[in-house]
């Protein structure tokens, strides 16, 4: 009854703008994955992955996650949006404040917001938890390993301006985000980001497809300890690295197509720690796709560098259109990396301790560092409600 | 005269029910003062050209299926990941929808400022085609 009478009050005041919603009205959507995958061709327990939940048993929580959003007109141009996610991290499912912000609409053009906010960081960064708007399962690991962060609490300001050949849209972001997880030696590290800034345009043509340049920074905090046994064979705190108020700064180009048959999505990324002496890790991948009816078959190179290491991987996969809010997805990837490089496998803070030995006794103790290979295998179902 | 129209109008109908490829004319205002082009158009009915309303059909009536694939080259699926990808960033919401041809020409004969895309045949003299995809 109630959502009658919100219908027929939606449609009294239909004349309002599309992008608020009107004073009273609230909307319900809802989005979710679910998805397993398997890591074949590595060690027995190898992990692999963002949070390193892919290994060799089916797991359903890498990719498996739930949404809910609630927007509500607070007046007509004012409103209030929170977004929920259940979703795991590392071994244990955790709900997740995504969004909770206050919109206003200023001009037909110009949105300003402030609260917790999804940092644009990636060309796919504020729909990340949303499968269904990106035609992966598993976005590029080798991009999207770059920076963990999901959230922040600041403001943005986004301009929308229509040009002749499709819209501009500009957008800079200011907040921090602090006591915030970092996946990394195999578990999860307190990280805090201040004095977060971030900008992007892009480029939405109706012909020729979306071009986006962004650009994040940050001021990073952040110690990894962890105990390891010694090669004296003693357990000891050790130090692998630790971050103070250094400036993180990222860069993503990326530009996608599609013409309803023929589609594309490729992005370049650069990331760059000030005064850590590390050099840049820049990744990227290339996505071609064609759709037959309700098939899209689609495959991906995708490469990450970093110091003298390289991951590049390949990614064949066949999506089909259940209903047109239900879409089935099937993966296959497959991993290699060089110059003695984990990539996006997960190696633990013992095996870094090891390496690192061995490094500075010329191979006389500790273990080697090694190349890795896989076969991913992931398959599951996107919707959106 | 009157009844040519008529019969024509019924076979355009019947024809427009057997397949999609019935045209599909975009509708203003009579009183409308801009014309927008094929690309406004587009802007328009993907919320990001706010100055004019774009009215929308329910559901995925053949003229919907014609209008989107010729203005903007997506299909419904394709056209909801759109939408999800504004919902879920918060950046829009979809465009307020009526039930059919009808209710459209009925919302567009009374709202200065509104735009929408009908089947040819439901155009009246009540409102003004801007263009005709084919």
């Amino acid at each position: 009854m109630r959502n009658i009478r919100f219908l027929g009050l939606s449609a009294c005041l239909l004349s309002t703008s599309s992008f608020a919603l009107e004073q009273g009205e609230y909307r319900l959507n809802g989005f979710g994955t679910a998805g397993i995958t398997h890591l074949g061709g590595e060690d027995s327990r190898r992990a692999y992955g963002v949070t390193g939940q892919t290994n060799d048993s089916w797991r359903g929580d890498q990719l498996s996650k739930l949404g809910g959003q609630i927007q509500y007109g607070i007046t007509d141009t004012v409103g209030v949006t929170l977004q929920v996610t259940v979703k795991p991290q590392q071994d244990n499912w955790k709900a997740n404040l995504e969004w909770a912000y206050l919109s206003w609409q200023t001009t037909d053009r110009l949105m300003l917001r402030a609260g917790r906010l999804r940092n644009p960081v990636y060309m796919y960064s504020e729909t990340l938890d949303v499968g269904f708007t990106y035609p992966w399962l598993r976005l590029p690991d080798e991009v999207y390993s770059q920076v963990q962060l999901s959230n922040y609490e600041g403001a943005d300001a986004l301009y929308t301006m229509p040009i002749s050949v499709g819209s501009v849209t500009f957008q800079v972001a200011a907040g921090q985000a602090v006591n915030r997880d970092i996946f990394g030696l195999g578990k999860l590290y307190d990280i805090d980001y201040k004095k977060i800034f971030a900008t992007n345009i892009s480029l939405a043509t109706n012909s020729f497809g979306t071009l986006r340049v962004g650009y994040t920074e940050a001021d990073i905090d952040s110690v990894y300890n962890s105990v390891v046994t010694t090669s004296s064979g003693d357990r000891s705190d050790v130090n692998f690295g630790k971050l103070s108020k250094q400036k993180g700064k990222f860069t993503s180009v990326g530009y996608q197509y599609d013409n309803g048959t023929w589609l594309t999505s490729n992005e370049l990324t650069r990331r760059v720690i000030e005064a850590d002496g590390n050099v840049a890790s820049k990744a990227f991948y290339l996505m071609g796709g064609r759709r037959y009816g309700n098939f899209l078959a689609h495959v991906t190179y995708a490469q990450l560098d970093e110091d003298n290491g390289r991951q590049g991987s390949w990614t064949y996969g066949l999506n089909y259109n259940i209903t047109p809010t239900i879409i089935v997805k099937g993966e296959y990837k497959r991993v290699d990396t060089s110059g003695k490089y984990n990539g996006v496998f997960v190696e633990s803070a013992q095996e870094n301790y090891d390496h690192a030995v061995n490094a500075a006794t010329n191979g006389v103790s500790g273990v080697p560092s090694r190349n890795y290979d896989g076969d991913i295998i992931s398959v599951g179902v996107d919707f959106v409600f | 005269m009157k009844t040519f129209n008529s019969a024509l109008g019924v076979c355009i109908l019947i024809f427009s029910v057997n397949a999609a490829r019935a045209e599909v004319a975009v509708i203003v205002n009579l009183g409308a003062s801009v014309t927008p082009s094929q690309s406004d158009v587009a802007n328009i009915f993907l919320g990001k050209d706010k100055s004019l309303k774009g009215i929308d059909q329910k559901d995925w009536p053949p003229a919907k299926e014609k209008f989107y694939g010729a203005i903007v080259n997506k299909n419904e699926s394709q056209l909801k990941s759109y939408w999800s990808g504004l919902v879920f960033t918060g950046k829009g919401q979809p465009l307020p929808s009526v039930a059919d041809d009808a209710a459209v020409v009925a919302k567009i004969s009374t709202e200065p400022d509104a735009i929408g895309y009908i089947d040819r045949a439901s155009a009246t003299e009540k409102v003004k085609i801007l263009f005709i995809l084919p």
